[in-house]
């Protein structure tokens, strides 16, 4: 591309700061927009007074939580809502000189993909399943060039889909979304909207869905993208630590709007709104465990009835009740390099230090156990596999080994994270613990009794010393029963009578931080937040002993998932339950876990103390996994080299010969493919690795 | 997708061989005794023998099954008990005739049903969308004979436009005639058939339309024509194919009341006067030929789906 561009980008790397006026104008800003919908309850204002710039070349991160109107300004501003309570959009979206928002929709659409171009979450989804990869591509070219012939457009989409790292692209072009893999996916819908070299591409979320070995690809390629067109980027996500890697400026929603803007280092470094400080305070930290989280008080604003003041006021740690935070509205005010939207800007960064100097809250240590306790979970060898029907009879012809041998022991109050990519049978696992998946082989011991040779009334009653919290809050409340009836459901089964269940939920509603005069609510009048200390009150019903914990924070804002975080080390620390934790985020894991265990393929990698498969990862995979994670400190981000795992996980259908994780090993030799590497004790820790001793000496990163 | 389709194919010939049991077993659950009727109640037991013995009627109802079906499969369904010809000749008659008028239903179902579907899922809150709306529920509500009766009192008794009576025009020999003599059975079929089909397409249409491809669609800059057409309508229309094929399947079927109501000589007035008269060659006949028919269009959809979904069939 340009070399202008190119060097614009470069100095921007180098110096990182704000709007360059060498820079030019702004290829994209948005004015003063404000979207509104109808709704039953009411005119609900998602976004309320969104301004931003986006320069070429640049990449502006817009992050916030969910709620906040990062996604839905842009796509009101590209006229792609088309819910019809869609009730006004207006201020301006310049693209260049022009307001798309004046535009008649097909004027509008002859610049969308072509000027500026989307790049959505979820990207198997926003395919097409019915067309073929390539034809969906030449779509974008052809529909702005008309002359363009088919086969002109066939060669070109060849060339794109090979720029974004699609292997084979002759035979990928005719395939069809489903015979892609997510990130692959990702990577063809980033190929459409870099196929006319667009001004500004929009990421939304572009890797949310995505493991974070392929997340951390995509990124790559977003850069590449940048580079290729010169485009400015507009980066659109709830992860600080993607937003840190990757912006060259920040802007902070909250509310409908931008509550603070700036340089990248700036923001994370000063923040000069007590938002940013306090998101970044309730954020677990993958590069240094903190004793506890510190949350944001309360919920996101409902945009429903948004405060007249500021919308942070009721939540925010430096306002203390002050009345111009609740009356007036602050504006942006420009400073140096950005903006903040807060009444007293400098006391925010003070925020962050504080918090920094701040004793730990008494973290009384459940201490190293003084000799190794019966666990209260004992899984010896498990096995779960799933046929593979095909063929006119639907026999089954293969197998998925979804869990493949697998041990592990969770003593009483201690915490065993167990962390993998999708697909690598964790989740599996811990259904296995309760047998909601008939296990194939193995034992998995619940305090001594046989999950596996229960009968029907013991299986009831290990159930009920071993309860689940599941990922989705939204889909695991009955929405039907009042949140005090999901609660009391475990009481019920168990003969206590009505009064005795009140009295019950009541107790375990103020356990869990939730108002006892909410028990006869429906979940629906919940945030997820709230939803799922519902889960965890009706998990604790029964007392148990052990609370298998399946991504229960994934569904969750930052904000509010340190207050879940929170309120789980707050009960172990009471009840001495020991929790078996499930998670993809290593950052979540190593804030709550005492124990770790990384899964590949059906098999853990690697397993020991937080600090040893942290601090001292043996196994290549752990590694690698590490590397991926973005982590939320732009600070010296130029310095960390990292080479992100190639391709997808393997199917568990047929694994890899020897040791499952050698196709996409960096260290990989033949011995590999032979001989599968037992899970052995290495420095402190187990690691399944026949070079476990040697991955130690190699530099901190995979060299490319 | 070869096993898919392979296994659809075992699947048809085993429905088709329990339907022809079912087929033949009802027909011999029936009342009545098929040679009385014949002779009428006054022949004598010697008489009513005979004619038991000329229909095979005095076999075991096991050897009456296999010996029937054991022809069928050979293509001769028997005789009709009344008029002595092969029951397979007097339904080879009738199905031209039945074929007509199931194509014509069918294009008129299609002609209304694809544009008030569209119209509905794209517009629903516009004017015409609301008026099209209260068509579907009318269509749907409004009986078939009712509506069949109306068109005939008003478009052939009272203005004389059409004949009341439908006679079977072969299309090919005048074109004219034959969409004059089909028109209205036609129309009065397809007035119900399109409002349900019109139904299914605009529910998975408006779905489709909130779909994130099609988002993408508009994103690149698609005109929106183009993203109704090209990416909307083939996602929409699979719901809406396995509906057609039913109805489709019901058409051929023989649309017996509304073939009676306009005295057209299609297959559903031949079982319509062949069950009146006791006719249980004809009627076991023309009932398997039906049902053969309708899973023969089932099997069709089947392979049309594959062809229409890649999801289908590349796996």
């Amino acid at each position: 591309m340009s070399g202008a561009v190119n060097g614009v980008t470069a100095h921007r790397d180098a110096t990182s700061v704000a709007p360059d006026p060498g820079a030019g104008p702004p290829v994209l800003s948005l004015r003063d927009l404000v979207v509104e919908f109808a709704t039953p309850a009411g005119v609900v204002r998602a976004v309320n007074g969104m301004t931003y710039d986006v320069f070429g070349g640049e990449t502006l991160g817009v992050v916030g939580e969910t709620g906040s109107g990062k996604s839905v300004s842009v796509l009101a501003a590209l006229g792609l809502i088309s819910t019809p309570n869609l009730r006004r959009v207006t201020g301006e979206v310049l693209l260049g000189d022009v307001d798309l928002l004046t535009l008649p929709t097909a004027e509008l659409r002859r610049r969308l993909g072509r000027d500026v171009a989307m790049v959505f979450q979820d990207a198997i989804s926003a395919l097409n399943p019915v067309r073929r990869v390539g034809d969906q591509i030449a779509e974008a070219l052809r529909v702005h060039d008309r002359t363009l012939s088919s086969t002109a457009a066939r060669a070109r989409v060849v060339e794109l889909l090979g720029l974004v790292g699609v292997p084979h692209p002759v035979t990928r072009h005719d395939q069809y979304p489903h015979q892609f893999s997510g990130g692959m996916c990702q990577r063809v819908m980033i190929a459409m909207a870099i196929a006319n070299r667009p001004k500004v591409l929009i990421a939304d979320e572009p890797t949310t869905a995505l493991d974070v070995s392929v997340q951390a690809q995509i990124l790559n390629l977003l850069r590449v993208a940048r580079q290729e067109t010169g485009a400015g980027i507009v980066l659109i996500t709830h992860d600080l630590g993607v937003v840190a890697e990757t912006a060259d400026r920040v802007g902070v929603t909250y509310g409908g709007r931008i509550v603070e803007s700036g340089d990248v280092t700036r923001i994370f470094t000063r923040p000069r709104h007590p938002y940013t400080a306090a998101l970044l305070g309730a954020l677990p930290r993958l590069d240094s465990a903190s004793d506890r989280l510190l949350p944001i008080p309360g919920q996101p604003p409902d945009p429903s009835e948004l405060p007249t003041g500021c919308a942070f006021a009721p939540r925010c740690p430096i306002s203390r009740g002050r009345a111009v935070c609740t009356e007036a509205r602050p504006e942006p005010v420009p400073d140096g390099s950005g903006a903040s939207a807060c009444h007293f800007p400098d006391e925010a960064a003070s925020l962050l230090t504080a918090q920094a100097d701040d004793p730990p809250v008494d973290q009384d240590d459940p201490g190293e156990p003084d000799n190794d306790p019966a666990p209260v979970l004992d899984v010896h060898d498990a096995v779960a596999r799933f046929p593979v029907r095909s063929g006119v009879f639907a026999r089954a012809c293969a197998w998925v080994h979804a869990v493949d041998g697998v041990s592990l022991r969770v003593p009483a109050g201690r915490t065993l994270g167990l962390v993998g990519e999708s697909g690598c049978g964790k989740t599996t696992l811990a259904r296995l613990v309760l047998r909601l998946v008939e296990p194939t082989g193995g034992r998995i011991l619940v305090d001594g009794d046989d999950v596996g040779k229960a009968g029907r009334s013991q299986l009831r009653r290990i159930r009920r010393r071993a309860q689940m919290v599941f990922q989705d809050p939204y889909a695991s409340l009955n929405p039907r029963l009042s949140v005090g009836d999901n609660v009391a459901e475990p009481l019920r089964l168990q003969g206590l009578s009505r009064g005795q269940r009140r009295g019950q939920v009541a107790d375990l509603f103020s356990r869990v931080g939730l108002r006892v005069e909410h028990a006869d609510r429906l979940p629906s009048e919940f945030s997820g937040g709230q939803r799922q200390r519902v889960a965890i009150a009706r998990a604790l019903a029964c007392a148990p002993g052990l609370l298998i914990l399946d991504e229960p924070v994934s569904a969750l804002d930052v904000s509010v998932q340190a207050q879940v975080l929170n309120l789980l080390a707050d009960l172990q620390r009471e009840t001495a339950m020991a929790y078996l934790f499930v998670s993809h985020d290593l950052a979540v894991i190593r804030q709550v876990a005492d124990e770790v265990a990384v899964m590949y393929l059906g098999r853990i990698v690697e397993s020991g103390s937080v600090r040893r498969v942290y601090d001292d990862p043996r196994h290549p995979y752990t590694r690698a996994l590490l590397a991926s994670v973005p982590v939320p400190d732009p600070v010296g981000r130029a310095d960390r080299q990292r080479v992100p795992l190639g391709g997808d996980v393997p199917s568990p259908v047929n694994p890899p010969s020897g040791c499952r994780f050698r196709t996409r090993c960096p260290i990989a030799t033949d011995r590999c493919a032979a001989e599968e590497p037992p899970l052995r004790p290495v420095a402190g820790g187990y690691t399944a690795c026949h070079f476990a001793e040697e991955t130690v000496g190699l530099a901190p990163e995979v060299p490319a | 997708m070869y096993g898919h389709l392979v296994r659809r194919l075992l699947q048809f010939v085993v429905v088709l061989l329990l339907g022809s049991v079912a087929v033949w077993g009802f027909t011999f659950a029936l009342p009545g005794d098929p040679a009385t009727v014949l002779l009428g109640a006054d022949a004598s037991a010697a008489e009513l023998a005979a004619v038991r013995a000329r229909l095979g009627l005095d076999e075991s109802i096991v050897g009456q099954y296999l010996s029937w079906i054991g022809h069928a499969v050979t293509g001769d369904l028997g005789a009709s008990y009344y008029s002595g010809q092969p029951v397979v000749s007097d339904l080879f008659d009738r199905i031209p005739a039945t074929v007509q008028l199931a194509g014509f239903a069918m294009v008129l179902t299609l002609l209304i049903a694809v544009p008030v579907g569209i119209t509905v899922a794209l517009r629903p809150y516009s004017v015409v969308g609301r008026v099209l709306q209260g068509y579907l529920t009318a269509g749907l509500a409004v009986p078939t004979f009712w509506l069949g009766l109306l068109l005939i009192i008003v478009l052939a008794v009272r203005l004389r436009w059409l004949p009341a009576s439908s006679d079977y025009v072969p299309l090919w020999e005048n074109p004219a005639g034959a969409l004059s003599a089909t028109i209205l059975p036609a129309a009065a079929i397809a007035v119900h058939t399109s409002s349900v089909t019109a139904r299914f397409l605009a529910t998975s249409l408006g779905e489709v339309m909130g779909k994130d491809y099609i988002r993408t669609a508009r994103a690149k800059g698609v005109p929106e024509r183009d993203v109704i057409r090209r990416h909307a309508l083939r996602n929409a229309s699979l719901p809406t194919v396995t509906v057609v094929g039913l109805q489709l399947g019901g058409f051929l079927g023989g649309t017996v009341v509304i073939e009676a109501v306009f005295n057209y000589p299609g297959l559903g007035r031949l079982l319509y006067t062949a069950i009146g008269e006791r006719d249980y060659a004809l009627v076991q006949g023309g009932v398997l030929f039906v049902v053969a028919t309708f899973l023969l269009l089932n099997l069709l959809v089947d392979v049309f789906y594959a062809v229409l979904d890649p999801r289908i069939r590349l796996t």
